[in-house]
């Protein structure tokens, strides 16, 4: 970003040479030469594991180039430990040969030339936050060329100056900027853009009349928790490691910071979910950026193994009754089941359907069925986990990525990142039993993406993960670009609250709270705070936070990266019902029988 | 007694040819510098290539390559039987970290490897900003054929950055002048100096970098990303291809066929990996006439990827 300027000259200096050399070419040797030369790269993007910097241009280390129009931008693999697509989000309305988009993730490299000036975003379908951004730029006109109408991957088109396109923008230069994640050990979360001239449908503004600041508040929740919440700040960078990420571990008792898990020794890689056994002795850990699936033991952190399972294992659950492992593989078309405890050993892959990509998935309570989002097939596939068959059902939904169920385990709901063409964003509604889409519940009725404006409770915008209470009143899903929670009455199906959330909103899961009642945990990517949300009240009722200024090892980003939340005891009374049977018979922990004695019968589900 | 007699005929053919290279062998003296490109990409850059002939004559063929960095980087092309001392000078503005050349194929001593002395226990064989390092490779009889040659310290002194450019082709052709090849339906040696053109591609992740070495008008020429190769009908053209990275590949040119070096195998697809080679030598359209014939990678998501390009056969030249 800070030397776009020079970028530009070095890009103009690259042109004026390539054309120098083709007339050479062309007038003296005439006749020997008769090979074409294929496209120059003026610029690169490097798609890396380094958190925000996922697509990073190798000149000055940010995600953003600078090119002028029909020159060539090379986008490749650079230091990642797994695959990726390079997928075009957002470009200049009629570009040619746009969107770019890989069906499959792998260790692609492409270089392309664009003609028409504008802004061109790129991602990664399996990692939908890689963001990479490539301005056209005409110089012949004043700022930035940001352009006059913007095409999004959902297929709709809207005017550069929309309140949706201002939102994208924003967001970008914060997902990318990790100077600009919101740190709650400050008094103000300050998102100060430079004065950059843009040039945005023929008029010249500054990018920093997107920046914004607003006050940074904790709070413990008054009624305290039961038990302990596990949060995967994934972008946490720690002293002997390469790659980013730890688990954190907050007490619910005192909503004090425990203790984090950082795979050291195992460079434990963007661990992105995790999911306990039936006795909550061991935690299973997914590097979702990697090929590896990691296992510690709850209590003191130790870790037992670390395995390949596949490329980016996204989350990971046990089904209740046999205590196996379901690991959902997030660049393949399956979910590879596995013998539990400190060393899971993979028994077979479970056919999720052709192309898939299951990035969230779901069990049911009573352990019949396993439901998984397709990030890269636009569908939700029900899989009979006596039969392990599989029935895919196409939803629509543009990147399904996460998924979760009723307690009586009939209808799930799908949130689909980027929508349900033409609505913006969505969650499609399953019948699982019957294996058949119902409707698509829009989260953004509410809100108009050209002026903005907001006319009722539902304006969330890019949903990921959307648990469901247990008992069954609610869906909370986390909306990462309008940086909301979203509450939806599973009786209507209506969204019937908003709640202010972080930029990058992503986790959620329900934990105990004492006395009766539950929690939502929801972390959010670019901040390092847990928000807590009363689910008698569906209100806010507390703001925790991640990061431990104690603790030296911690190089960079501490406490950020908030994705996989997992509340112990588990609330799902399937799951549940699976360690009270073992309560009494000195089968469990004294601190984990110390839980369920503080659960009310309702908690229990009896 | 025969196997003392064998070994002393083995010693006797060893020395006479080695007596043979010395007596014939050009001596190319070779300066190439790494830079980097205005993409951030990392590159090498012939600065001066000078070739010694045994009789002392001294002929400078730097104007046969492209004035600017390349990817791949310059093609030095040198007979069995040459030597070559090969000055690396660091351009690298924005590092300085030390950049190198480790080559395959041809022989040469360990202080020549182009590694750190982490690696090779003697000394570090890079080059840094403002002292430059030579290496001296010897392509002793037994060394023909097409070889890279990539930087092995750069950013990383046990790996380098031989995937971010710094990578470059080199040809020794045979003594003897010859390559067999399938030419009209057989199998035969065609003479080197008849080959036209070589096409050289680097299979880098899904994406095909190009250079040709024109032999009609002695030049190099940067062909970059996925190019269209052109030829003439009934033109020898050797193709020389070479994988990089991680990637694993199946080359394969439509509507040509070739032999498997060093049989008579007829194939017309072969697999690469990261540094492995093949090359080949095909008369352009031979049996299909002029034509855009397709090249590609045959894995299917490679393809999905764009990572193709075009073999143009022109018609022949009017007389």
């Amino acid at each position: 970003m800070k030397s776009y300027k020079k970028t530009y000259l070095a890009t103009m200096i690259a042109g004026i040479m390539l054309s120098w050399n083709a007339q050479a070419a062309k007038a003296d040797l005439d006749d020997a030469i008769l090979s074409t030369p294929g496209l120059m790269p003026s610029a690169t993007l490097e798609m890396t594991d380094e958190p925000g910097l996922w697509f990073k241009d190798p000149v000055d280390g940010d995600a953003l180039v600078v090119i002028k129009p029909g020159q060539a931008v090379q986008i490749k693999m650079g230091d990642t430990r797994t695959e990726h697509t390079i997928t075009s989000l957002l470009w200049p309305a009629g570009a040619k040969d746009f969107p770019i988009d890989q069906e499959q993730p792998s260790n692609v490299s492409i270089t392309e030339a664009l003609n028409s000036p504008g802004l061109y975003v790129f991602t990664c379908k399996v990692h939908p936050y890689m963001f990479g951004a490539v301005v056209v730029d005409d110089p012949a006109t004043e700022g930035l060329d940001i352009g006059s109408e913007l095409a999004l991957v959902t297929g709709i088109k809207v005017p550069a100056d929309s309140d949706i396109a201002k939102r994208l923008l924003r967001t970008f230069f914060v997902v990318t900027t990790p100077d600009l994640w919101r740190d709650y050990r400050e008094p103000e979360w300050k998102v100060n853009l430079p004065d950059i001239p843009l040039n945005i449908k023929g008029q010249t503004i500054s990018l920093s009349a997107l920046s914004l600041s607003m006050p940074n508040k904790l709070f413990n929740p008054k009624t305290p928790g039961v038990g302990e919440v596990w949060v995967n700040t994934q972008f946490e960078m720690i002293e002997g490691k390469t790659k980013p990420g730890s688990a954190t571990r907050i007490d619910a008792a005192n909503w004090k910071l425990v203790n984090k898990v950082k795979g050291v020794e195992q460079d434990l890689n963007h661990p992105h979910n995790m999911w306990s056994d039936k006795r909550y002795q061991y935690i299973y850990q997914t590097q979702w950026f990697d090929k590896r699936l990691m296992t510690f033991e709850r209590d003191s952190g130790k870790v037992t193994s670390n395995v390949e399972v596949g490329e980016s294992p996204s989350h990971v659950l046990t089904r209740p009754g046999d205590d196996n492992l379901y690991v959902a593989i997030n660049n393949s078309e399956h979910v590879v089941k596995m013998k539990g405890g400190s060393r899971p050993a993979a028994i077979k892959s479970i056919s999720t359907g052709k192309n898939s990509g299951p990035h969230g998935h779901f069990i049911t309570d009573d352990g019949k069925y396993m439901v998984t989002p397709n990030a890269l097939a636009s569908s939700v596939s029900v899989v009979d986990l006596d039969t392990e068959k599989n029935t895919m059902i196409p939803t629509g939904g543009i990147i399904p990525i996460a998924v979760w169920g009723m307690p009586d385990g009939q209808r799930a709901y799908a949130a689909n990142l980027l929508g349900t063409p033409p609505l913006l964003s969505s969650l499609t509604v399953i019948d699982i039993p019957g294996k058949k889409k119902l409707s698509d519940i829009d989260l953004a009725a509410d809100y108009d993406p050209i002026s903005g404006k907001i006319s009722g409770e539902a304006y969330g915008l890019l949903p990921i993960q959307t648990p469901v209470s247990p008992d069954g009143k609610y869906v909370v899903t986390a909306n990462t670009l309008s940086m909301s929670i979203t509450i939806v009455d599973t009786g209507t199906n209506k969204v019937v609250k908003s709640l202010p959330c972080e930029a990058g909103c992503h986790g959620v899961h329900f934990g105990m709270k004492k006395g009766g009642g539950y929690y939502a945990y929801v972390a959010s990517k670019f901040a390092n705070n847990l928000i807590v949300v009363d689910m008698d009240k569906l209100e806010l009722a507390g703001n925790i936070l991640l990061a431990d200024s104690k603790d030296s090892s911690i190089k960079a980003h501490n406490g950020m990266g908030g994705q996989g939340v997992l509340p112990l005891p588990l609330v799902e009374h399937g799951y549940l019902a699976q360690t009270l049977k073992l309560s009494g018979k000195k089968e469990l922990s004294p601190q984990v029988e110390g839980w369920l004695k503080q659960l009310t019968k309702e908690q229990k589900g009896i | 007694m025969y196997k003392t007699l064998a070994v002393s005929i083995f010693a006797g053919l060893m020395a006479f040819s080695m007596l043979a290279g010395a007596e014939t062998g050009s001596v190319h003296l070779i300066t190439l510098k790494a830079v980097a490109l205005d993409s951030g990409q990392l590159a090498y850059q012939m600065v001066k290539h000078k070739i010694k002939s045994p009789s002392g004559k001294v002929e400078d063929i730097t104007q046969r390559y492209s004035q600017e960095a390349s990817i791949p980087g310059p093609a030095i092309v040198m007979t069995e039987g040459d030597k070559a001392e090969v000055t690396l000078e660091h351009g690298i503005k924005s590092s300085s970290d030390p950049v190198s050349i480790h080559v395959h194929g041809v022989h040469y001593k360990i202080d020549s490897d182009g590694t750190m002395k982490i690696l090779n226990h003697v000394n570090d064989q890079a080059a840094f900003p403002g002292k430059p390092y030579t290496y001296k490779w010897t392509a002793a009889v037994g060394t023909a054929g097409t070889w890279p040659y990539h930087d092995h310290t750069f950013g990383n002194p046990m790996l380098g950055a031989e995937d971010k450019g710094l990578y470059g082709t080199l040809i020794i052709n045979p003594k003897s002048g010859k390559v067999p090849a399938l030419i009209d339906g057989k199998v035969q040696n065609v003479a080197i100096k008849d080959i036209k053109r070589d096409f050289i591609l680097w299979m880098h992740e899904t994406t095909f970098w190009g250079m040709e070495v024109n032999n009609i008008a002695n030049r190099q020429v940067p062909l970059w990303t996925n190019p269209t190769l052109g030829a003439r009908e009934n033109e020898l053209v050797r193709f020389h291809v070479i994988g990089i990275g991680t990637g694993f590949h199946t080359f394969h040119l439509h509507a040509h066929r070739w032999i498997q070096p060093g049989t008579t195998h007829i194939v017309d697809t072969f697999n690469i990996g990261p540094i492995q080679r093949e090359s080949f030598v095909v008369k352009a359209g031979e049996g299909v006439g002029p034509g855009m014939w397709h090249y590609h990678c045959h894995v299917l998501q490679h393809m999905q990827s764009g990572m193709m390009g075009g073999f143009k056969v022109f018609e022949s030249a009017r007389n």
